[in-house]
C-alpha cells in the first residue's frame, strides 16, 4: 500500500547508495486506534454524566460518584486517555513515513502502548477514591506521575530514535511539532509535580500558595498548548495535505508559526490568574503574550485552510474534509477567542464562569474530536486494508457532532456570560442585585439541560464512529499485507545543493535571513533541533518562572497568618479529596462586586502555607475564601448531609460519608510532619497531631451536641471538614473564631462584610 | 488541483508524498502579528512594576470609593411605628413571606419551627421579641452563631417586610418545633 516514491532533495548520488529493506509496524498503530475510540466513549461517557449531575443533583453518588471526583476523571480521560492516544496514533503512522524508517524499538513501542493504557486505568481508579493532587490536569498522584514520566521518556526515546535512523534527509513540519510536542510536556510534568509523599496515594506539592499557583498554571496552560494543539498541528499537517492530496500552502508560514507558537505559548499561562494574588506583572506577562499568540496560532490554521484551496469542491464530498474544516474552524475561533478571554477585563466577567467551559470545548469538541475522527476514517481503510464500512454513517457522525458541537457552546457561553453578569449586577441602592448566590446557579439549569442534549448528540456521533470502525475492522483480510519498502541510507555526509543568490535566494545576507533560508539546516539535524527547541520554551519559562520565586515583594509576609491547626489539616485533605476545589474558588478578585459578596479581597501572603493552592477555577458555588465564622458548625453538618435541606435549589453532592466515616486521627502526625518538612512551621504539632486533633474535634462535637446536631460528631470526618470551613479567611480577620470550634475561642467582633446566606 | 494558480512556486522537497508551496505570508496576517505586539508594548507601559500604571488595587480602591460616593448606604432607619403600621397591610405580610421563604427558611424552616436557627414561633426571644429587636438582629445578624447580617444582603423594604413576617409567627407553635431558647416574653 506504500512505497517509496522519492528522492531525498538534493542527496549525494542517490542512485549509488545502497537501497535498504524495511517495513512500517502499523500493528502499533491500530492498537493506539483502538484505544482511541474506547477512551474517547469512556472519557464522554463520563463527561456527559458530570454534565447530568450539574443540572440534576441527585446523580451524584458519594462518596465515588460525585462530580468533584468525576470531573476530574473526565478532563484526564479526554485529554490524556482520547486525544493523548489519538495522537499516538497519527504520530506512529505518520513518523515512519515521514522518517522512510521503522519506529527506533518495537520493544519500546509496546512498552509505551501498554504503559499508557496501565496509566489510563490506574488513573480510572484512583480518581473516583478520591487520590488527588487537586492540580487541573494534574490530578493524578505521584505513583502515577511516575508512570508516567517514564512512559513518556520511553515514547521520546522512541521517536528520537526513530528521528536519527531516519532515511529521509529533512524533517517535515509535522515532526517538529511532534517533537517539540514531547520535550516540553516531559519539562511541564515534571516541574509541576513536585510533591513530598505523605503517603501511598498523598502528597504535598512542594511549592505553596501563589508560586504553586504560576507553576500549575503554567503547566495547565501549557498542557493545552502542547498536548492539545501542537500534536494535534502536526497530525493536521500529515493528514491535511493527504486527504486534500494537494500541497501544503507555505512553507514559510510552517517555520514562522511554529518557532513563534513554541516560543510564545508557554510566557501564556498567568492569564489564568488575572485578579487573583498572582503579581501583577506575571499576570499581566502572560496576557500580552496571549494577545501575541493569535497570529501564530491562525499561522496553524491558514495553512491547513488554504491548502484546500481549488478543492473546496471535494469537501462537500467528502465527510473526511469536511470534518477537517470544522476542526481548523474550530481551532481558529478558539484561539482567538483564547487572546480576547486573557484581556484583563474580558476575563473579569469570563473567570470562574461557563464562558471558560465553553472555551475550551469549542476547542477540544472540534479541534481535537474533529481531527481525531477525520484521521482515523482516514486511516481505517489503510491501516485494515479494506474499504471503509459505511461513507453514509460517517456523513451522518458528521452532521450529528457538529449540531452536538453547537448546542453544547451556545448553551455554555450563554450561561457563563449570564452568570457573570448577575455576579456583578447592582440594583439602584448600590446592593447586589443578587445576594443570594444560588440564585445565580439556579438560572442556569435549563442551559445546562440543553448542553446535555448537546452532549449526548456528540456521544452519539461517537457510537456511530465506533461502530463504523469496528464493522470495517471486521472485513479486515485474513492477513495483513506487510508491504516492504526500499530507500537508500542517508549518506555521512550532505552536500547541500548550492542555492543560487538572486535566483533561488536573495542576493543579500539580510534577504536570506528573513526568506529562512537558514532553517533548513535546521532541518537535517535533529538533535540540534530539540536543543533549540528545549532552549526556546526553557528561556520563555525561566523569564517568568524565576522572579516569581525570587522576588520577595511579590508575596509580602502576613505576621496573623497561621499554619492549619492538625485537624483543620486534615479537613482540607478531604477538602481535596471530594475535589470541593472543582466548584469552589479561594480568591478573592480585587473587584467591587466580588469584595462585596465575600468580603476582603484576598492577599498573596494568605496562602504562604497552602501545600497545595486551593484557589479554584470555576465557581458552582460560592467563593470560600472568607468562610470562616459565616455560619454555624451546625449549619455545616446539616448542609454537608444535604445541601438541600438547607438551601432547595443547591445543586451540591450530598455528603452522607462525611457524616458516618470515622476520622483517621493517626494518619494527620504524618500530614503535619510532611508540612514541617515543606518549611510549615508546625512547632508543638509535630509529635501531638493526633492529640490536638482530637481536642479540637471534641469542641466542635460538643457545639454540634448542644446546638441540636446530635452526639458523636467528634469521632468523624465531618468534623474536620467543619473545623477547616470556619478556619478558612480568618487569620487577617484578627479574632480567633467567632464560631466555638478552638479552644479558648471567644466569640466576638463585628463581622466582615460580605456574608453569604 | 488544477485550480491552483499557476505562478506558485511549488518546493521540491517531498515527504511521503507531501509537497508544499513557497508562498509568501499572508499581508493581513503579518500585520496581525505586529499589530498585536505593538498592542502589548504600548499596554505594558500602563502596568505596575513593568511600566507607570497605578494598578488593580489602586483601580479597585477608586472603583469602590466612586460607588459609594454615588450610593451612599445611610442607615436605614424605621420606627416601631411604622413598623406597626407596616403589618397591618396584608400584602407587606405577603411580600415578608417570600422573603423569608427565600432566605431564612432553609435554618429556621419554612413554618418558622427553627431547625440551625432558634424557633420564631414561640413566646421565647433570644435577641429581643419587640418589632424593633427584631429589626435589629435581622439587620445584624448574629455572626456568632453563623446568622449572616442581613441588612447587606436584602433591600430596606424587604427587612421591613420579613421583621413584620417573623413577628406574626409567634404563638403559631407549629408541630415539632424546636424547644424555646432564651427569653419569654409576654406579649
Amino acid at each position: 500500500m506504500s512505497e517509496s516514491r522519492s528522492v531525498p532533495a538534493g542527496a549525494a548520488p542517490a542512485a549509488a547508495a545502497r537501497l535498504e529493506s524495511f517495513s512500517y509496524d502499523d500493528a502499533i498503530v491500530r492498537k493506539f486506534l483502538f484505544a482511541t475510540i474506547l477512551w474517547g466513549f469512556v472519557g464522554m461517557l463520563i463527561g456527559l454524566i458530570v454534565a447530568i449531575q450539574l443540572a440534576y443533583p441527585e446523580w451524584n453518588l458519594a462518596p465515588y460518584l460525585t462530580f468533584g471526583r468525576l470531573r476530574p476523571l473526565h478532563t484526564n480521560a479526554v485529554i490524556f486517555a482520547f486525544a493523548g492516544n489519538a495522537i499516538f496514533t497519527g504520530v506512529y503512522y505518520s513518523t515512519q513515513r515521514l522518517c522512510k524508517a521503522r519506529m527506533y524499538s518495537d520493544g519500546l513501542s509496546a512498552a509505551h502502548f501498554w504503559g499508557w493504557q496501565l496509566i489510563i486505568v490506574a488513573a480510572a481508579v484512583t480518581l473516583p477514591m478520591g487520590f488527588t493532587q487537586t492540580k487541573e490536569y494534574a490530578e493524578l498522584e505521584w505513583p502515577i506521575d511516575i508512570m508516567i514520566a517514564v512512559v513518556w521518556i520511553i515514547f521520546a526515546i522512541n521517536f528520537i530514535g526513530t528521528l536519527i535512523k531516519r532515511r529521509e534527509r529533512h524533517l517535515y513540519v509535522a515532526l517538529w511539532f511532534y517533537l517539540a510536542s514531547i520535550i516540553t510536556v516531559a519539562l511541564l510534568h515534571i516541574f509541576n509535580n513536585l510533591v513530598i509523599p505523605a503517603g501511598a496515594f498523598k502528597s504535598y506539592s512542594i511549592y505553596a500558595g501563589v508560586q504553586d499557583a504560576f507553576m500549575q498554571w503554567w503547566y495547565g496552560h501549557n498542557a493545552v498548548a502542547f498536548f492539545l494543539t501542537t500534536p494535534f498541528l502536526g497530525l493536521m499537517y500529515y493528514f491535511m495535505p493527504k486527504a486534500a492530496e494537494g500541497p501544503v500552502f507555505s512553507y514559510r508560514l510552517s517555520i514562522l508559526h511554529f518557532w513563534t507558537l513554541v516560543f510564545m505559548y508557554i510566557w501564556a499561562g498567568p492569564h489564568h490568574l488575572h485578579y487573583t494574588s498572582l503579581p501583577e506583572w506575571a499576570t499581566t506577562v502572560g496576557m500580552l503574550f496571549s494577545v501575541m499568540l493569535w497570529a501564530p496560532s491562525w499561522g496553524g490554521m491558514i495553512n491547513g485552510l488554504l491548502t484546500l484551496r481549488g478543492g473546496w469542491h471535494k469537501v462537500a464530498d467528502d465527510p473526511i474534509l469536511k470534518f477537517m474544516v470544522i476542526a481548523l474552524t474550530g481551532y481558529g475561533m478558539s484561539t482567538f477567542e483564547g487572546p480576547m478571554l486573557s484581556i484583563k477585563t474580558v476575563n473579569s466577567l469570563s473567570h470562574y464562569t461557563d464562558w471558560t467551559i465553553a472555551h475550551v470545548h469549542s476547542g477540544a469538541l472540534t479541534w481535537n474530536g474533529f481531527l481525531t475522527f477525520a484521521m482515523i476514517y482516514w486511516l481505517a481503510p489503510k491501516l485494515f486494508q479494506t474499504e471503509l464500512y459505511s461513507k453514509k454513517l460517517m456523513n451522518t457522525h458528521f452532521w450529528i457532532a457538529t449540531v452536538g458541537v453547537v448546542l453544547y457552546i451556545v448553551s455554555i457561553y450563554s450561561a457563563g456570560v449570564t452568570q457573570g453578569l448577575m455576579w456583578r449586577a447592582f440594583d439602584e441602592t448600590g446592593r447586589l442585585q443578587y445576594p443570594d448566590f444560588v440564585e445565580t446557579v439556579a438560572r442556569l439549569i435549563p442551559m445546562y439541560w440543553v448542553r446535555v442534549v448537546g452532549g449526548t448528540l456528540y456521544l452519539t456521533g461517537v457510537i456511530l464512529f465506533a461502530y463504523n470502525i469496528l464493522k470495517t475492522w471486521a472485513r479486515r483480510p485474513a492477513g495483513y499485507v506487510v508491504s516492504v519498502i526500499q530507500a537508500p541510507a542517508l549518506a555521512r555526509e550532505y552536500v547541500e545543493e548550492p542555492l543560487r543568490p538572486g535566483i533561488d535566494v536573495p542576493a543579500s545576507a539580510w534577504g536570506r535571513f528573513v526568506n529562512l533560508t537558514f532553517h533548513r539546516k535546521w532541518e537535517r539535524a535533529p538533535v540540534l533541533f530539540s536543543v533549540l527547541t528545549f532552549v526556546a520554551v526553557a528561556i520563555a519559562s525561566l523569564f517568568e518562572i524565576i522572579p516569581t520565586f525570587l522576588i520577595k515583594s511579590n508575596v509580602p509576609t502576613i505576621a496573623s497568618v497561621k499554619p492549619y491547626t492538625p485537624l483543620e489539616l486534615a479537613g482540607r485533605d478531604i477538602y481535596i479529596r471530594e475535589g470541593c476545589v472543582n466548584c469552589h474558588s479561594q480568591m478573592i478578585r480585587p473587584l467591587r462586586f466580588e469584595t462585596e459578596r465575600y468580603g476582603e479581597y484576598s492577599k498573596p501572603g494568605e496562602s504562604v502555607y497552602e501545600h497545595p493552592f486551593l484557589f479554584g477555577s470555576r465557581r458552582i458555588g460560592p467563593d470560600l475564601a472568607r468562610e470562616g465564622g459565616m455560619k454555624s458548625n451546625l449549619w455545616h453538618l446539616r448542609h454537608f448531609q444535604n445541601p438541600r435541606e438547607v438551601n432547595a435549589k443547591s445543586i451540591m453532592p450530598a455528603y452522607g460519608n462525611l457524616i458516618t466515616d470515622d476520622l483517621d486521627f493517626e494518619s494527620i502526625q504524618r500530614r503535619v510532619d510532611v508540612m514541617a518538612m515543606l518549611g510549615v512551621p508546625y512547632g508543638e504539632a509535630i509529635g501531638r497531631a493526633p492529640e490536638m486533633a482530637r481536642a479540637q474535634a471534641r469542641l466542635i462535637g460538643a457545639d454540634l451536641d448542644q446546638t441540636g446536631g446530635g452526639p458523636g460528631f467528634e469521632t468523624k470526618e465531618v468534623t474536620a471538614l467543619i473545623a477547616y470551613m470556619q478556619r478558612l479567611g480568618r487569620d487577617i480577620q484578627g479574632d480567633q473564631g467567632a464560631v466555638a470550634t478552638k479552644p479558648g475561642a471567644t466569640p466576638a467582633r463585628a463581622p466582615a462584610a460580605g456574608a453569604q446566606p | 488541483m488544477a485550480a491552483r494558480q499557476d505562478d506558485e512556486h511549488l518546493i521540491e522537497h517531498n515527504y511521503d508524498g507531501i509537497q508544499e508551496y513557497d508562498n509568501p505570508l499572508p499581508r493581513w496576517w503579518v500585520y496581525l502579528f505586529y499589530a498585536t505586539i505593538v498592542f502589548s508594548i504600548l499596554y505594558a507601559l500602563n502596568v505596575p512594576g513593568i511600566g507607570i500604571g497605578k494598578g488593580r488595587i489602586a483601580d479597585y480602591e477608586a472603583d469602590v470609593a466612586a460607588f459609594r460616593a454615588a450610593h451612599p448606604q445611610d442607615a436605614e432607619t424605621v420606627s416601631p411605628e411604622q413598623l406597626a403600621a407596616l403589618a397591618a397591610d396584608p400584602s407587606a405580610l405577603e411580600a415578608g413571606k417570600q422573603v423569608y421563604v427565600t432566605n431564612c427558611a432553609s435554618c429556621h424552616r419554612a413554618d418558622g419551627g427553627g431547625m440551625i436557627g432558634p424557633n420564631l414561633a414561640d413566646d421565647a426571644w433570644i435577641h429581643g421579641g419587640t418589632l424593633a429587636n427584631i429589626h435589629t438582629t435581622i439587620v445584624e445578624g448574629v455572626l456568632a452563631k453563623g446568622m449572616p447580617n442581613w441588612g447587606k444582603l436584602l433591600k430596606p423594604d424587604q427587612v421591613n417586610a420579613v421583621t413584620i413576617y417573623v413577628a406574626s409567627l409567634k404563638g403559631t407553635n407549629p408541630v415539632d418545633g424546636k424547644a424555646p431558647e432564651g427569653t419569654p416574653v409576654t406579649p
